[in-house]
């Protein structure tokens, strides 16, 4: 899954990102359900089937139709070497950082905490350093794939109620994101976010 | 029971908002604008008494002082935007079509905020918090325009992922418990986690403290995330940004505090001041040298939001003391905050600008608003006979009390600084010449009576605080666990 972030660090267009998300959701799902089957927890099966519902299948449909009205990405803020090289170095701080949540943990799946904070951090370089508003999107989804990650490794999910919020809530704010792309292309003919910068004191 | 006269009101007034006609829906709105405010007077009575109120049996939804203290501010603010919202005076300029989804989505806005701080759940109560800020970004451009579009493509974006990190740092917390107890079914639960707090362990508590600060401290406007504020507040509709630098950063706040509490519980005390008190000092020093250049008074007014989430956010962590200044202190602000914004709205529509070099002579224009605005401002800078100046004066006594000389010298240095700048620019929109091609005089100045309620209320909190609040305050230091 951190692979496949590494991604949009690398290529420019919307359709790589697109896909590079559909395949990593497809990853997390699976890793769920394969949680869900090694620790007898029935409710993972349901996350995981809600996860390729809506992660899958809805929302790469959707990036698919805004891709196709609104068109590649232009060069971002760091360039790809300088990208995957501050990757890197995120993913080092992730290990760092997650040593005393591995000691904690008598779960089998711990090893992959690091990994998964890696991701959150990685994908926060994402969202940082791209200039289109759709891109920003895009790395905000794999956020949420990176911390719903961590809450598989971690702690084998949180319980059902929450995570049908978190959904609900991803849900909403991504249409909500949805609408605003399309009223930034209205008012500003393009989805250049330095174009976004009138508002200074 | 008494949780349903306070959530369902604002749905009801949401549903009436769309489907009955403006003026009809504005009658309703009002009215139900009312009845949580009574719930939560009610819930003030028993929160008097020590006892939590509880909703069902498994404690889903649980009041306890904290929960009632921000209830009030939220029903509070509710009924004056509700009043003083869109489609109030004749001179607004709003379409039917605006006006019926401002109706409709202030009050799922509502609905949302007074779910966050009566949830016992952690994770249900992130869930709402989000739920906000999806919520109010539609409505923050209202009116659409470039700049309202950047602010509010600026703030779903730095919230959204503020609340993400929030999410970590909330998933964190549940991991280390589910390691001592297993997955218990009312594992994200306050109380339980609080039960639980002793046992955590330290490190892990620590970070997720970290993730949990740092993301609703975006919501709060804590700097140094605080970027989207003052886009966001000056481009929203008036009103809108009366709840929102009302209300809504008071319940970010509101999250930070628990999590404090479980934080605190878990041994780790010092740790948690020593970041809150960090993060508060450059909030408030931030906003206070931004106040400094602004040329927009809805901007200012933004600003001035920040720090007074700053000082908030420093009282938390100066013990019982700081921590009763605090609350005060959000009270306070909530209610000065709201009325100063609602007016700024009555203002910016007759000027039809926020910029200070084109808004002069409003004493001459609109006496009445222009004298109530004069005592909002003057309630927010903190001067005696407002409230403000009481909370402010007993966040400083904590700050000396607990230790801090020198943080609380530079504190008091940067709001004198700030009292100066909003003093000189207030002085000179009520002063002057009028500025050209405004109309005089308020046609509908009966519509501003009920502003005097809130100056009221902070002349009252500033000259004598009454028993019942101050109890209310007292039991809602005791929830910190002293």
């Amino acid at each position: 899954m951190l692979l496949l972030a590494l991604i949009p660090l690398w290529r420019h267009t919307v359709r790589a990102y697109a896909r590079a998300f559909t395949w990593q959701s497809l990853t997390l799902a699976g890793l769920t359900a394969l949680t869900a089957y090694f620790s007898g927890d029935a409710e993972l099966y349901a996350v995981a089937a809600l996860l390729l519902g809506l992660k899958v299948v809805v929302i790469p449909r959707l990036l698919a139709r805004m891709d196709r009205r609104f068109g590649s990405e232009i060069q971002p803020y760091l360039n790809a070497t300088t990208s995957v090289l501050t990757a890197g170095v995120l993913v080092l701080f992730a290990y760092i950082v997650a040593e005393p949540l591995l000691l904690a943990s008598r779960l089998p799946t711990r090893g992959g905490i690091p990994l998964a904070l890696g991701l959150i951090f990685v994908s926060l370089l994402i969202i940082v350093s791209r200039k289109r508003a759709l891109t920003q999107v895009i790395g905000f989804l794999m956020l949420e794939n990176g911390i719903a990650l961590l809450a598989v490794l971690a702690a084998y999910g949180v319980p059902l109620v929450v995570e049908i919020g978190v959904f609900m809530d991803a849900l909403m704010g991504f249409l909500v994101m949805q609408i605003f792309v399309y009223q930034i292309h209205e008012t500003f003919e393009s989805l250049d976010v330095e174009q976004l910068s009138r508002l200074k004191d | 029971m008494i949780f349903l006269w306070l959530l369902s009101p604002p749905l009801a007034a949401a549903l009436a908002g769309l489907a009955l006609p403006v003026r009809p829906a504005r009658l309703v709105n009002v009215v139900l604008a009312l009845v949580p405010a009574g719930a939560a007077v009610v819930l003030w009575q028993r929160a008097l008494a020590g006892v939590p109120t509880v909703w069902p049996a498994g404690a889903f939804l649980r009041a306890d002082a904290l929960s009632t203290i921000l209830a009030l501010c939220i029903a509070f603010v509710g009924a004056l935007v509700a009043w003083f919202g869109p489609g109030a005076g004749r001179e607004d300029g709003y379409q039917p079509a605006q006006i019926r989804r401002f109706t409709a989505l202030s009050n799922v806005f509502t609905f949302t905020m007074l779910g966050a701080v009566v949830v016992n759940n952690v994770g249900v109560m992130w869930v709402a918090i989000e739920a906000t800020t999806i919520v109010s970004a539609l409505l923050i451009p209202l009116v659409m325009s470039k700049a309202s579009v950047e602010a509010s493509w600026k703030y779903i974006v730095i919230c959204s992922v503020g609340i993400a990190l929030a999410f970590v740092g909330t998933v964190l917390a549940y991991f280390d418990f589910v390691n001592l107890a297993g997955p218990l079914g009312g594992a994200l639960n306050w109380t339980v986690l609080l039960a639980a707090a002793p046992r955590l362990h330290a490190d892990v508590i620590r970070l997720a403290f970290v993730f949990l600060l740092i993301g609703y401290g975006t919501k709060a406007g804590l700097s140094p995330m605080h970027t989207w504020l003052p886009d966001a507040h000056a481009e929203a509709p008036a009103p809108l940004s009366a709840m929102m630098s009302g209300t809504l950063l008071a319940v970010a706040l509101y999250a930070i505090a628990r999590w404090k509490m479980v934080v605190d519980a878990a041994g780790q005390e010092a740790f948690a001041n020593g970041l809150l008190l960090t993060i508060g000092l450059l909030t408030v020093a931030i906003a206070t040298f931004s106040l400094v250049l602004q040329r927009s008074f809805k901007r200012m007014l933004a600003y001035s939001s920040i720090e007074h989430t700053g000082l908030t956010c420093l009282g938390l962590a100066l013990g019982p003391l700081g921590i009763f200044a605090a609350l005060l202190h959000l009270v306070n602000h909530s209610v000065a905050k709201s009325t100063a914004f609602v007016l700024a709205g009555r203002v910016q529509h007759r000027y039809h600008t926020t910029e200070f070099t084109r808004v002069t002579g409003l004493l001459a224009t609109m006496p009445q608003t222009a004298a109530a605005f004069a005592a909002g401002l003057v309630a927010l800078l903190g001067l005696p006979p407002f409230g403000l100046f009481v909370s402010e004066l007993a966040l400083f006594r904590a700050g000396f009390a607990t230790g801090h000389p020198w943080a609380t010298g530079v504190v008091l240095t940067l709001v004198v600084i700030a009292f100066v700048s909003i003093l000189g620019h207030l002085a000179g929109m009520l002063y002057g010449p009028p500025s050209e091609g405004v109309s005089h005089g308020e046609p509908d100045r009966w519509m501003l009576l009920p502003v005097l309620i809130p100056v009221a209320i902070l002349l009252v909190l500033g000259l004598s605080l009454p028993s019942s609040l101050s109890g209310l305050l007292a039991r809602g230091v005791e929830v910190f666990g002293r």
